[in-house]
């Protein structure tokens, strides 16, 4: 558990979710194990003697929701429903928890962390439990943290902050928007044709889209299709830790030992069958999914965009669509639109693919990522409110 | 009510008495239904004995069936196993549940022996016990066909007549409640079949809120690979899972001597496609539909009774191992007890069976003639008798099913700790150690394992109760089925609240277990999997368990579930349970 603890406290003070110097996780062992500030500690010792759970996360994120955004809105506003489609799935919603005169009453904390897998605690932070691993704290950590970005980035742009906010935040969103280098030429070059070889480009490309933050490590999968067969990051892997977690689909489905493939293997397939393709990367870079949520059609009468928008959007050239993973919702929409190798899915993330290597579709989507920062901060400096 | 029912029908056979009584609120909120209702009911007969005629036989349905919250239509059957002694509970599928619930009750209870064979028909509130002397000795298939039941049947095969005590109860559309033998228990009370149905409808609290939740989980299981990705379980059936053990080394291979069987191939589910073209099918208005149907009657086995009755035998031909699964399901045999059984003589003798052979092994088995009757007592009394008590690969009497705990450590230790003896289905470590839901873990490893095993078998005892599918799991989780609770009965669950009540059911059969003398004397693993090593090969090792590492996890299960140093309960422990 030791282990666990380490390795998972590392990358949540690493993978730029949360302040690095106000993260915090604990574990149940035999004894209590815990790292962090003290004062977190002691929160979630107390939770985790309420809670039937084996671990905790609990964090400052970067932008800090929970002084900006939660005393905003309605006191009946009990939770944030998250807006981009991929953690939506699995949070359903963020129960929020307001201090009560000037403190946080924990057994408020405990009952939502018995119902959701991570809250927003005024003035505190988030919190996120781990049923039954390390990982899962951190994983839900993670997810909640990612769909609070989205979301309060969103109403920032659509101008819901008083302009004295807006100051405070500017440099800290001019950090975050600052442009990714674009560093792909170290990769392996392809055409592939010997699938060990394969692998490694595989594992090599999941771990370089982690570290450019365009993609939360548990989220993404990246295949390469090579000797009538999908080699594919397996579900629930790592990308920056895909060693022993790729798994070989055949086309003809001749054998069933793929069956922990990503379940954006229908996807990927289905790119496969119709265009020329190699290999492909998917992520969901935060300004980008963020961007894709943007519609500027007022009087549309889709309810749910994230699945039935019938349109192909844009943001710059690359072609935007909806749909839901699994057989029946991307995997029709995204094959008509790769044909330039790159396409977004609504509130979602890209998928690009590549006719050799992985240098082609890695460099695509920073670029478009680059494009949608810079393109937010434009948003914002004009305030367009829609 | 909402949700629930609030009724449960009681019949004595000795006496032919029908009658009916109130469920009370509480029992219901604090044990929900299935499995964990059914177990609180025997509170007063877990040390009966199982064949006594007082020993009642409950088939329990959920707050959730008779909605159309995906695979909520599954039935518990409950009593005390007559193979193990231990508290039994089944979870099965079909429409028998859905139809229990529109015939409006939640649970039948039968106690009594008939005087003759007989058969239970429910019709809402009109029960009648009819006799079938015809019917006894008749296969599933003679007997469905004779009795053409409009709703849902439990039947029994000749296995259960004779008392095998691993007999399967089976349902009308061939699912069955197994492992346990509550198929003898229903044998000796001399009742061939139930048959069900009714007309009432169910109402829910939140009717908006639960086709809310509904969509939420139909998201979930669209995204989950294993439920309805390219090769996932609603395409391929379990037969999935065939390949994908295969290349993990973990088969169960004649006899647990081996852990690798290279010829599963021709009986994995690509070749049963090729073969025999299967169609979809499911339980009552199950959108996964995993079962695969064949004409007639007929389905093509399940993971585990493929594996069983190919690589544990050491056979490879398909069409025998599937007509062995077939037969079986016919006698109303428990396929993994059965094989595991024969295997275990078969290893005993130096010489296992070819597949011709089997089909007649099986119904000397089921009628218990000639060698049959030694292998109708199940593995492990069976080599007792033998005098090699090594070769039974049972836990706590029940024969393991088609995983090799060397190839996983927290299906090794959840062996060893299940309720119900060897089963994978209690902790079903499978899903985060092979599938990688919710989680993926290291499956040579046991750290975490102990406290992963006991969110999953508290999880999994809470979703029996509500009954809805395992297979759900590999995509949503309590946090969904609270929301879907709370929606049908009006009540607030969380995902916290569930897993207090999990846990309340897995220490009360605990508790029953511990007072028909279970101790953790029984809670550890036949000698092989400690001293001889797995089949390693392609670059993956596959050694023997350490047994130190083994017995220091299962006395971390011990205290992170407060137990003693000998994994008892406090004696008091009833006393503070509602
Ligand atoms: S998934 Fe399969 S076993 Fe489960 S309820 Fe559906 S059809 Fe039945
Ligand atoms: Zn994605």
């Amino acid at each position: 558990m030791i282990r666990q603890l380490e390795k998972f406290f590392d990358k949540i003070r690493r993978d730029g979710s949360c302040r690095h110097d106000r993260a915090a996780l604990l574990v149940r062992d035999d004894q209590l194990l815990k790292a962090g500030p003290e004062d977190f500690c002691e929160v979630g010792q107390d939770l985790l003697q309420q809670l039937n759970i084996v671990a905790l996360a609990i964090g400052e994120p970067q932008i800090p929701f929970h002084h900006l955004w939660l005393p905003r809105l309605a006191l009946d506003d009990k939770q944030i429903v998250p807006l981009d489609t991929e953690t939506r799935t699995f949070l359903h919603d963020i129960p929020l928890v307001r201090q009560r005169g000037g403190h946080i009453d924990t057994a408020e904390v405990a009952e939502q962390l018995g119902r959701r897998k991570g809250v927003l605690v005024e003035g505190l932070g988030i919190i996120a439990g781990g049923p039954a691993t390390v990982e899962q704290a951190y994983v839900n950590f993670s997810t909640v943290c990612h769909a609070l970005f989205i979301g309060y980035l969103l109403q920032l742009a659509r101008g819901i902050l008083q302009p004295v906010e807006l100051r405070q935040l500017r440099p800290l969103l001019n950090r975050l928007c600052r442009p990714i280098s674009v560093k792909v030429e170290d990769l392996l070059i392809g055409p592939f044709v010997d699938p060990g070889v394969a692998r490694k480009a595989i594992q090599q490309a999941g771990h370089r889209t982690v570290d450019l933050h365009l993609v939360d490590s548990f989220f993404g999968n990246v295949s390469c299709h090579i000797n009538q067969q999908i080699l594919i990051s397996q579900t629930g892997a790592s990308l920056d830790d895909l060693v022993g977690c790729i798994d070989a689909v055949a086309d003809d489905n001749s054998c069933t030992a793929g069956l922990t493939a990503s379940s954006e293997l229908p996807a990927h397939r289905a790119i496969y069958e119709t265009n020329d393709a190699a290999v492909i990367l998917h992520g969901h870079p935060k300004f980008t999914v963020l961007m894709s949520l943007f519609c500027d059609n007022q009087d549309c009468a889709v309810l749910d965009c994230w699945k039935e928008c019938p349109h192909i959007r844009y943001l710059g050239d690359v072609p935007i669509v909806a749909g839901e993973v699994g057989a029946g919702g991307i995997a029709t929409t995204l094959p008509p639109v790769m044909m330039n190798g790159i396409a977004v899915v609504y509130g979602h993330g890209v998928f690009a693919a590549g006719s050799t290597d992985f240098r082609q579709p890695l460099r695509a989507l920073i670029e478009l990522e680059n494009w949608c920062r810079n393109e937010y901060l434009r948003r914002l400096d004009q305030r367009i409110i829609l | 009510m909402t949700g629930w029912r609030g009724r449960l029908l009681s019949v004595d056979l000795s006496r032919q008495r029908i009658w009916m009584e109130d469920l009370p609120a509480d029992l219901l909120h604090s044990y929900l239904g299935g499995r964990g209702l059914g177990v609180r009911l025997m509170r007063d007969h877990y040390r009966t004995d199982p064949f006594a005629p007082e020993v009642p036989l409950f088939f329990s349905v959920g707050p959730l069936c008779g909605t159309l919250v995906p695979t909520s239509s599954r039935l518990s059957v409950v009593s005390r196993s007559p193979l193990t002694g231990a508290i039994h509970d089944s979870s099965c599928g079909g429409s028998f549940a859905w139809h229990l619930k529109a015939a409006g009750y939640d649970v039948v209870k039968i106690t009594g022996v008939s005087p003759e064979p007989v058969v239970l028909a429910i019709f809402g509130n009109k029960v009648e016990i009819k006799p079938v002397k015809h019917l006894w000795g008749a296969g599933v298939a003679k007997t469905v066909a004779a009795l053409n039941p409009a709703g849902g049947a439990a039947i029994i095969g000749p296995a259960g007549e004779n008392l095998v005590l691993y007999a399967n109860i089976v349902t009308g559309e061939g699912n069955s409640a197994g492992r346990g033998g509550l198929g003898a228990v229903m044998g000796a009370k001399r009742l061939k079949a139930v048959l069900v149905d009714g007309e009432r409808a169910v109402s829910v609290a939140d009717p908006v809120g639960l086709q809310r939740g509904i969509n939420d989980v139909m998201r979930l299981l669209n995204a989950s690979p294993v439920i309805f990705g390219n090769l996932g379980f609603s395409e391929f059936g379990t037969a999935a899972l065939i390949d994908l053990l295969t290349q993990r080394r973990m088969v169960p291979t004649k006899n647990f001597r081996e852990t690798h069987f290279a010829a599963a191939s021709r009986y994995a589910a690509p070749a049963l496609r090729r073969l025999y073209a299967p169609k979809k099918q499911g339980c009552h208005d199950c959108p996964i539909a995993c079962k695969k149907a064949l004409r007639g009657r007929q389905r093509l086995p399940e993971h585990g009774s493929l594996s069983h009755f190919g690589a544990l035998l050491g056979i490879s031909d398909p069409a025998s191992v599937v007509q062995s699964g077939q037969i079986c399901n016919d006698l109303g045999l428990d396929t993994l007890s059965a094989a595991v059984s024969i295997a275990a003589l078969s290893e005993a003798r130096g010489e296992f069976p070819s597949g011709e052979q089997l089909p007649d092994l099986l119904r000397l088995i089921a009628h218990r003639q000639g060698e049959g009757d030694l292998l109708a007592q199940g593995a492990q009394r069976m080599t007792a008798e033998l005098g090699c008590p090594q070769l039974a690969m049972t836990v706590k009497g029940l024969e393991l099913p088609a995983y090799d705990p060397r190839g996983a450590y927290g299906m090794a230790l959840a062996y060893a700790t299940s309720n119900r003896g060897g089963c994978h289905l209690r902790a079903y470590p499978s899903a985060h150690e092979i599938l990688r839901k919710p989680v993926a873990t290291d499956r040579f490893d046991f750290a975490g394992k102990a406290w992963m095993n006991i969110v999953a078998e508290n999880t999994n005892a809470a979703v029996d109760s509500l009954v809805a599918c395992r297979f759900t799991l590999m995509a949503a989780g309590l946090e969904e089925y609270a929301t879907l609770l709370s929606a049908a009965t009006g009540a607030d669950y969380t995902a916290a609240r569930l897993t207090t009540i999990g846990e309340r059911i897995w220490l009360t059969e605990r508790y029953y277990n511990q007072m028909n003398g279970f101790s953790s004397n029984d809670e550890t693993l036949p000698e092989r999997f400690f001293s001889e090593d797995g089949s390693s090969g392609d670059g993956l090792s596959v050694p023997a368990i350490d047994r130190k590492r083994f017995f220091e996890e299962r006395q971390r299960y011990y205290r992170l579930r407060k137990l003693d140093e000998r994994g008892q309960l406090r004696q008091d422990y009833l006393d503070t349970q509602p």
